[in-house]
């Protein structure tokens, strides 16, 4: 029942905040956030396994229950820490976002805060539910949470940027929820553990749903121009924490019936490498700082769909790589934020250089942040190194797919750091320098911090032995699974 | 009880729109007392209290609209409000093809007188009213030899007259409602008459066509039904995509609101494609009538937001919303009945066309809130919007006890 309420606390305080002042409004959401996060670790920690039932629904859809095990944890353990970080970086963030379009700041702020948790508590409640259409409701939930603050906040031509995310992110929740639909008239229910197998049409549905969402190479077109258009905390929790959520629900439906992925490994690593091999290539070009981190998402999503098609490790791997990109990704979008709040707009990458001399601290966090998406000393080195080791158990010492993978890394790491030496580095462009508001800074640092102390004992102990959890369930599921 | 109720209610509202010539207000109350009665009367079947009350709701909030501003029928045209409202109510309580027959009848009369309502001394829309009831007047007949072909057919098996029967009532009810390809005078007519009756028209009288539709149909079928369903999903998805497309191009809102209406109908008559299925039937006619209920709601909050060029902007988007699909809001639980009875019945081509059309409809819908969002005025028309936003939110918990009052109403067929 504890997992009830410290879920209640974020859903509850969503509906408070918007009667208090912004600065204490900031404060109780992050706190909301903070406190779910300290849930998280101590369920990692005790390998806790909840299921706490929530309603009944009709006949083919089953019940609705709340399910708290290794992989909800693990990766509302992100969701919580960038959240409550995001929230707290929001405050100075949107103070100059109303000021430059002209609006009250308390007024605005009341909404701003509203959907901002709704947004990330239905993102919360998303990883616990146990149940594919509760999955679904809350999946809709965050879409409309987000799609409201990029049209009502976002930059350049705002509105038709919002609708084109919608219809697209609409598309692939709908595609997915026909699959759903199937699958519930197959097996009478729609609960996690009372569905024996997803048909072969249904799980076609739903992975290319999340295809569309995650997004692959093809349907990527709607991120970057979502990514880079809405307002930066929002950007921050779209691109590290939604996208993958894509990635979330494959892994949940590989959980109870793998075959499909089993069956198509091989297109979908090759699919994997390539997406992530364009959109690395696409970074190199990118002249907005935005942008480019939006590309470098569809990238690192790339990773998730390698991981997926190698085996057990590769699921390991997946969860990581969540939790690694989202440390990353929150850090770089709140540095460009942190850019554009201080220097007024400043987006455009050949007009920065030397960006180190004025703003220090937000260039250290940027090299922090770099470092997760590049896998260095941060909890993305375990994700490489699981990639590989699954590469290496599922092809054998097959040299052209090591080859791949770790052409795929390389380039991570080269525009990672070709990034931050046009950005930070070189000759300096010539501004003042600033006093950065501590909220623009601090909060890039905490998640910096989680992330290098998840690869030091006793947090990197609890996260690998959680997900070590996991792989049993996959292993067992693969000797019970049925072949297509 | 009911039949009591119902006909003291009929008493009330005649004399009170007779009452109405001396005081408009005199109509007004003995619209709502006739309303009052009706539900009170319903409390006796507590299974399906939540559609008497949903739908007195929805006569409530129509017959406000039509007093958002003065005309010239004004009194009579509360009354004709509550009448079709009550007679809403009644459809579902009897099962008897006569009955069910009076009730298409009555539910679809009074908007011929009210079509020619105009405001502030202006001549009402004659051409475009004539219009309007030459085509009711098609599809009233059509409907009604249809039912009586499927009533004589099915008692001496007699397929091939089914099948001409089963085609009318489809047809009669199509054009009645405003489904593509019958659907010519829906943009006219929602474009160039005033938006106080539209309304009524776009939203609870489309309600009873459908009931009393899977009530004939579910009373007089035959093994061959199976057969016709095609014939309906096609009829479904012309509907959708004309109703879609159209309104994806329209420009004034009033237009957009009638190819919404009948993307909308094509939803809604994609259900019947699941009449033959016993697992799936009572999903289907849930999702239909909840998804009628929605419309109801939403188009006659529009419509009267129309006549006073706007209402406060959250409960317009919340409505939009509805009309979209997005959980929690009740349009989300109807869109969801629908695919899940249309994916259970095996017809996933229609599920899926469904959700295409459910994309293209998002730009068209935002389009409609911020064409009529402005900064709330206390008023008439917000009040109505509010209460119709309230009542979106209702299904905030899965709706389960729908699908019990579907059962209930037709159940007993």
């Amino acid at each position: 029942m504890m997992l009830l309420y410290v879920l209640l606390l974020p859903f509850v305080v969503t509906f408070l905040t918007p009667l208090m002042k912004p600065r204490l409004a900031t404060a109780v959401s992050a706190v909301a956030f903070l406190i779910p996060f300290a849930y998280t670790i101590y369920g990692l920690a005790s390998g806790l396994v909840v299921k706490i039932p929530v309603a009944d629904v009709v006949h083919p859809i089953g019940r609705f229950y709340i399910l708290g095990d290794q992989v909800s944890f693990s990766f509302a353990l992100a969701i919580c820490i960038v959240s409550a970080m995001v929230a707290l970086y929001s405050l100075p963030y949107m103070a100059h976002r109303f000021e430059e379009m002209g609006r009250e700041l308390e007024s605005e702020y009341r909404k701003y805060i509203f959907f901002y948790n709704l947004y990330a508590t239905s993102m919360l409640w998303l990883v616990f539910s146990g149940n594919f259409i509760m999955l679904y409701i809350f999946l809709e939930i965050s879409l409309l949470a987000s799609f409201l603050l990029i049209y009502m906040y976002g930059y350049g031509d705002r509105r038709r940027v919002a609708t084109l995310y919608f219809v697209w992110t609409h598309i692939a929740g709908m595609l997915a929820l026909i699959g759903f639909l199937m699958t519930a008239a197959a097996n009478g229910s729609l609960a996690f553990d009372a569905i024996a197998k997803i048909g072969f049409v249904a799980w076609l549905l739903i992975f290319l749903g999340m295809i569309i969402k995650l997004p692959g190479l093809g349907p990527h077109v709607w991120l970057p121009w979502a990514h880079a258009e809405a307002p930066t905390p929002v950007s921050a929790l779209l691109s590290p924490l939604t996208v993958g959520l894509g990635a979330y629900v494959i892994l949940r439906a590989y959980l109870i019936s793998p075959w499909f992925i089993k069956a198509y490994t091989m297109p979908i690593f090759v699919y994997g490498v390539v997406s992530s091999i364009y959109a690395g290539f696409m970074v190199f070009r990118q002249n907005d700082y935005k942008r480019l981190l939006a590309f470098s998402t569809i990238s690192q999503m790339g990773y998730c769909l390698i991981a997926f098609g190698l085996g057990t490790y590769g699921i390991m791997a997946v969860i990581i790589q969540y939790i690694s990109h989202a440390f990353g990704k929150a850090i770089l979008f709140m540095t460009a934020g942190g850019i554009i709040a201080n220097y007024h707009g400043l987006r455009d990458i050949t007009k920065m250089g030397g960006m180190h001399e004025y703003i220090p601290t937000i260039s250290n966090a940027a090299l922090l942040g770099f470092m997760n998406l590049g896998g260095i000393l941060t909890v993305g080195m375990f994700g490489e190194f699981f990639i590989l080791k699954g590469v290496v158990d599922t092809f054998g010492l097959d040299i052209s797919t090591i080859l791949a993978v770790v052409f795929v890394f390389i380039i991570s790491g080269l525009y990672s750091f070709y990034t931050y030496k046009r950005i930070y580095c070189g000759t300096p462009a010539g501004y003042e320098k600033v006093k950065v508001n501590r909220l623009l800074d601090t909060p890039l640092f905490i998640i910096g911090i989680v992330s290098i102390l998840l690869i030091f004992p006793p947090l990197a102990a609890i996260l690998l032995n959680a997900v070590k959890a996991v792989i049993a369930k996959v292993a067992i599921a693969t000797i019970g699974g049925v072949a297509p | 009880m009911l039949d009591f109720s119902t006909v003291l209610a009929l008493v009330i509202l005649t004399v009170g729109a007779a009452c109405s010539l001396k005081d408009v207000r005199i109509s007004l109350a003995t619209s709502l007392l006739a309303l009052a009665i009706v539900l009170a009367a319903a409390v006796s079947t507590p299974q399906l209290f939540m559609y008497v009350l949903l739908v007195i709701a929805i006569g409530v909030l129509t017959v406000f609209s039509m007093s958002v501003k003065e005309n010239q029928m004004s009194g009579i045209d509360y009354a004709l409000v509550a009448l079709i409202t009550v007679i809403t109510v009644y459809v579902a309580y009897t099962s008897d093809i006569a009955f069910v027959l009076a009730s298409f009848v009555i539910a679809s009369v009074p908007t011929y007188a009210l079509i020619f309502v105009s405001t502030d001394g202006k001549p009402p829309h004659v051409d475009v009213a004539i219009k309007y009831i030459a085509f009711m007047v098609l599809a009233t007949v059509l409907f009604i030899i249809g039912t009586l072909l499927l009533v004589y057919s099915s008692s001496v098996k007699d397929t091939a007259l089914y099948t001409l029967g089963f085609v009318m009532l489809i047809l009669g009810l199509g054009m009645e409602v405003g489904c593509a390809p019958m659907h010519e005078w829906v943009p006219d007519v929602f474009s160039a008459a005033d938006p106080l009756p539209l309304s009524v028209i776009a939203s609870i009288t489309k309600i009873v066509p459908f009931i009393a539709a899977y009530k004939i149909l579910l009373l007089t079928s035959l093994p061959q039904l199976s057969n016709l369903t095609l014939f309906v999903a096609f009829i479904a998805v012309i509907s959708m995509f004309t109703g879609n497309i159209g309104a994806l191009t329209a420009k004034e809102t009033g237009r957009i609101l009638a190819y919404s209406t009948v993307a909308n109908m094509g939803y809604i008559i994609a259900t019947l494609a699941v009449i033959t299925s016993k697992n799936f039937l009572y999903l289907a006619f849930a999702g239909a009538l909840l998804q009628l209920i929605v419309n109801a709601f939403g188009k006659a909050s529009f419509f009267a937001s129309i006549k006073t060029d706007g209402c406060s902007r959250p409960l317009m988007y919340v409505l939009a919303l509805s009309f979209i699909g997005l959980p929690p809001l009740m349009g989300f639980w109807s869109k969801f009945f629908i695919l899940t009875s249309l994916v259970g019945a095996g017809l996933v081509w229609l599920a899926f066309l469904l959700i295409v059309n459910s994309a293209i409809s998002i730009p068209y819908y935002l389009r409609i809130a911020r064409n009529l969002a402005k900064d709330t005025v206390p008023g008439k028309v917000t009040a109505i919007a509010l209460v119709a936003s309230a009542a979106m939110l209702i299904t905030v918990l899965p709706p389960n006890w729908f699908i019990n009052i579907a059962k209930m109403v037709i159940g007993g067929v």
